[in-house]
């Protein structure tokens, strides 16, 4: 972990020379993590077709960057300010470099020259300004939203000249930096923002400036992307920064799972999006390719509600911890692809903390703090206290296929040691509507939830400044709330990342959450005669430096 | 034309503009009483990290809040005037969602139509001319068991069939002439069931008459005397049946378009469904009221037209020959 914390310092002598070699870095880097790359070389040409199970709702740009679905295309049609890669290390992308004062209020961002839209536009300093300020503010009353992520510490930015920009906050915000190469941050034309909602919503109408562009679109049916010739500002990160390698990517709406990958499968599609779990280990045996990559984020896992009776009582909420076999659930419902949680953020994220031994399996322990809180068990195994049964009532998150498996075994690993769970699975309208964190009903709430910079962890879990208040604490747990405002207030990632390491301690000791596994949202099956894609922060996949091997 | 069918008409059209408004307004009623909308779901969707104030807000901003009359009052007023809103759920019109979406379905329900009109005529042929060890017996089986395999199980046959076994349409492309073909024949199959049966009723009718028999003995053949003498009179209750299959043909899209993968009404209403889009799904109601009632409306109009023997007796429309009683018997004979 250290050395990746290193990367993410911000101190201002570090990040001017550190910026500056990056860019070579990152070259070398690459083959490491992208050996396809090395066993063949890129070809020009070739059409891909991607098979995936939705393409959202809206093209809004604000409304829809952080959808799981639209995300595919936006990352090939819009570019980002920096690039955050799989491994949560920050690299340039049209920002070549960048400073920041001593107290991370003010930061100056210098552009990569030459950049330009689809639509013609530039991308200059002005279009940036234009970007950052429908980022934090939207169009709300026309129905254009602002990026829920975007800091809401943002005051104001200006265009110095055409190609710096000076951004500035109204209190210390180092994840500002990171949160540029946030799917939300897309950046689109000056020409496209000051469009009405109606035309933004219709994606031909939208320009960015990637490597390709749209060729045509049906909703509910498809998207074709075709490459941009005059592409030559990709991420160095990659290790390609020239126009795309396939001509066209086509992304086609397939609703049922086994016809996307039965597609792939007699080679009348390139990639199948979303396959199941169980199916992975044979695909890999007939020689596809199959990727899990993780997003950086939060785990999967449990944000408990503190106010609900028994889990106000800190011992219930530890008898919770303990009892659940999480090797059980990789082993049962997943297959090797998928990692033990270690914190309750994914180990890829920068400042993240190997919190295992407080995750262990230790029914024993369980029931020891369950007799110790009064939980007695009765004849038909249930533990029960002043006659009031031990329930927990669990609501399986409709953004994660397997999250209802999940449940399921978790209800009896906890069934033996005396809980009654019960199960309750909704529509995503409906999920949305009843189940909230801290909810009257709503003893624990299952997270799926990505983030770029591990910073803003302590803002969502409090109620402060806008936060979540997941754990229904609001201002009672004056540990919880120290921590979070000092991490709020950190210059630099030194200074950060012991005050990090303290937070996730202190959070799974408490059991305020219940990891189950590390976090696989996008899954790809893809044909052996595709290669060379990469997949970013945020686990999409860019067939940006794909191509077809012969 | 006479007076009595004028007003007939009038009649007519003033009950159809009655059964859109409730269509309309019924829809709107089930869908806002149901929790939810599509713009607070892309707000609570756990990634965009919104709390419940800004949520709030954000939907006072667009008017949301607002009562559930105010609101039904300006999607109305609108609808009256043939603005038609906007999708929740896309943000794009509602008429440029159905623009895009309708020529598929009405390709799909055209070819399915022809389809059950062949396969109704073959069938009821079949009945009167298939000799009996051959199966005549069987044939007349055959609505009956059309219409009581779901079309969604004829569908996924006929993909396994034909797309995966034998390779004659890329499932990936429904659009595609085979794979357009086999939707059609997976929604004529329940279809042509209620057509065949009125069709083969009228024909055991007008098979009887003299002049049938008359026919035969002057010797014509079994082909000619079916073409030329007994289809004619015994496919006007058809028309009515054709018209009421309608209903079942939009319907019937609905499925057969998600079975097979292809983007028209049917798959739009779904998506409209799942997210309670309701500016979209009263456009589509109203749609397929509009089509269901005027295509009624058409049939109910021509009838006179076509059959002199029906009167129009004090604005209503009075079908004493006994043909048409048959027709009704055998509607309600099929439909449970």
């Amino acid at each position: 972990m250290t050395e990746r914390s290193s990367l993410l310092s911000f101190s201002r002598r570090r990040l001017l020379v550190g910026a500056s070699i990056a860019a070579a870095l990152a070259v070398t880097t690459t083959a490491g993590f992208n050996p396809a790359l090395a066993a063949d070389s890129p070809r020009d040409g070739g059409d891909i077709t991607f098979l995936i199970d939705s393409l959202g709702d809206t093209w809004i740009p604000n409304n829809s960057a952080i959808s799981s679905f639209q995300g595919h295309i936006w990352g090939h049609v819009t570019d980002k300010l920096l690039y955050v890669d799989a491994e949560g290390k920050v690299s340039p992308w049209l920002v070549e470099r960048w400073e920041q004062n001593d107290g991370a209020t003010e930061f100056t961002l210098h552009l990569k020259n030459g950049v330009t839209f689809s639509d013609g536009e530039p991308l200059d300093a002005a279009a940036v300004v234009a970007n950052l300020d429908i980022w934090y503010a939207g169009r709300k009353n026309e129905g254009i939203n602002p990026i829920g992520l975007f800091p809401k510490t943002y005051d104001h930015a200006e265009a110095v000249d055409t190609a710096t920009v000076k951004v500035f906050f109204k209190k210390p915000t180092l994840g500002f930096i990171p949160t540029l190469g946030y799917h939300g941050s897309i950046l689109i034309s000056p020409k496209s923002i000051a469009q009405p909602a109606s035309e933004q919503a219709d994606l031909s109408k939208t320009a960015g400036s990637g490597p390709y562009v749209v060729e045509s679109w049906k909703e509910g049916d498809h998207v074709t992307l075709v490459k941009r010739k005059d592409y030559n500002w990709g991420p160095a990160a990659v290790g390609h920064t020239g126009p795309a390698f396939l001509d066209t990517i086509t992304y086609k709406l397939v609703s049922e799972p086994s016809l996307r990958v039965a597609s792939v499968q007699s080679g009348q599609a390139d990639v199948a999006y979303n396959a199941s779990p169980q199916e992975l280990k044979s695909l890999k045996e007939e020689g596809f390719t199959v990727a899990t990559p993780r997003y950086l984020g939060f785990v999967n896992g449990w944000a408990v509600n503190t106010k609900l009776p028994p889990y106000d009582d800190v011992k219930v909420r530890q008898a919770l911890q303990a009892g659940i076999n999480r090797q059980e659930i990789i082993d049962t419902v997943y297959t090797p692809d998928w990692h033990l949680a270690t914190s309750f953020i994914q180990s890829n994220v920068p400042g993240a903390t190997d919190q295992s031994a407080l995750l262990a399996y230790d029914p024993a322990k369980a029931e020891k703090l369950l007799d110790e809180a009064g939980w007695t068990k009765g004849a038909n195994g249930i533990r029960a206290k002043d006659g009031k049964q031990l329930t927990l009532t669990l609501h399986s998150n409709p953004y994660l296929a397997t999250s209802k498996s999940v449940d399921e075994l978790i209800a009896q690993q906890l069934g033996k040691l005396g809980w009654k769970v019960d199960i309750r699975a909704y529509d995503v309208v409906t999920y949305g509507e009843k189940v909230k964190y801290g909810g009257p009903a709503i003893p624990t709430y299952e997270v799926t939830r990505s983030f770029i910079d591990a910073g803003t962890v302590a803002g969502i879990l409090t109620n402060a400044n806008n936060g979540e208040n997941w754990f229904a604490l609001d201002d009672r747990d004056t540990v919880l709330n120290g921590l979070r405002d000092k991490i709020a207030g950190a210059a630099s990632a030194e200074e950060r990342n012991p005050l990090l390491d303290e937070l996730q301690h202190y959070v799974l000791e408490q059991g305020y959450f219940v990891p189950r596994t590390q976090i696989v949202q996008r899954i790809y099956v893809q044909s052996p005669t595709l290669k060379g894609e990469v997949y970013n922060g945020v686990a999409y996949a860019s067939y940006y430096t794909a191509f077809i091997a012969d | 034309m006479s007076n009595a069918y004028l007003t007939y008409a009038a009649k007519r059209l003033g009950q159809a503009v009655v059964v859109i408004l409730l269509a309309y307004i019924f829809t709107f009623v089930v869908v806002s009483i149901l929790p939810g909308d599509p713009v607070t779901s892309v707000l609570r969707n756990p990634q965009n990290g919104f709390t419940e104030e800004e949520i709030a807000e954000i939907i006072a901003a667009q008017g949301l809040d607002k009562p559930i009359i105010v609101q039904l009052w300006n999607a109305l007023s609108g609808f009256l005037t043939g603005d038609l809103g906007m999708s929740m759920r896309s943000n794009r019109p509602v008429s440029t969602l159905i623009a895009e979406v309708l020529p598929s379905t009405l390709i799909l329900a055209s070819a399915g139509l022809a389809v059950a009109l062949v396969l109704a005529m073959l069938v009821a042929y079949g009945t009167r001319f298939v000799p009996k060890k051959y199966g005549q017996g069987l044939l007349r089986g055959f609505p009956s068991l059309f219409l009581s395999v779901p079309n969604f199980v004829i569908g996924l046959m006929l993909i396994h069939i034909f797309g995966f076994q034998l390779g004659l349409f890329r499932v990936i492309n429904p659009d595609s002439f085979w794979a357009t073909l086999f939707a059609a024949i997976a929604l004529g199959i329940p279809v042509s069931a209620q057509i065949a049966e009125v069709l083969i009723a009228n024909l055991d009718r007008e098979a009887e008459q003299e002049y049938a028999a008359v026919a035969r003995s002057r010797g014509i053949g079994q082909a000619r005397l079916f073409a030329t003498h007994l289809l004619k009179p015994a496919s006007l209750p058809v028309v009515t049946v054709v018209a009421l299959t309608i209903g079942e043909l939009l319907g019937g899209s609905l499925i057969t378009e998600t079975v097979f993968g292809r983007t028209g009404i049917g798959s739009l209403v779904q998506r409209s469904v799942s997210t309670q889009d309701l500016p979209v799904l009263q456009a589509v109601v109203s749609l397929g009221a509009v089509v269901f009632v005027l295509v009624n409306l058409i049939a109910d109009l021509l009838y006179p037209l076509l059959d002199p023997r029906v009167k129009i007796i004090g604005g209503r429309k009075r079908s004493p020959t006994t043909a048409d009683e048959t027709a009704i018997g055998a509607t309600k004979a099929v439909t449970p």
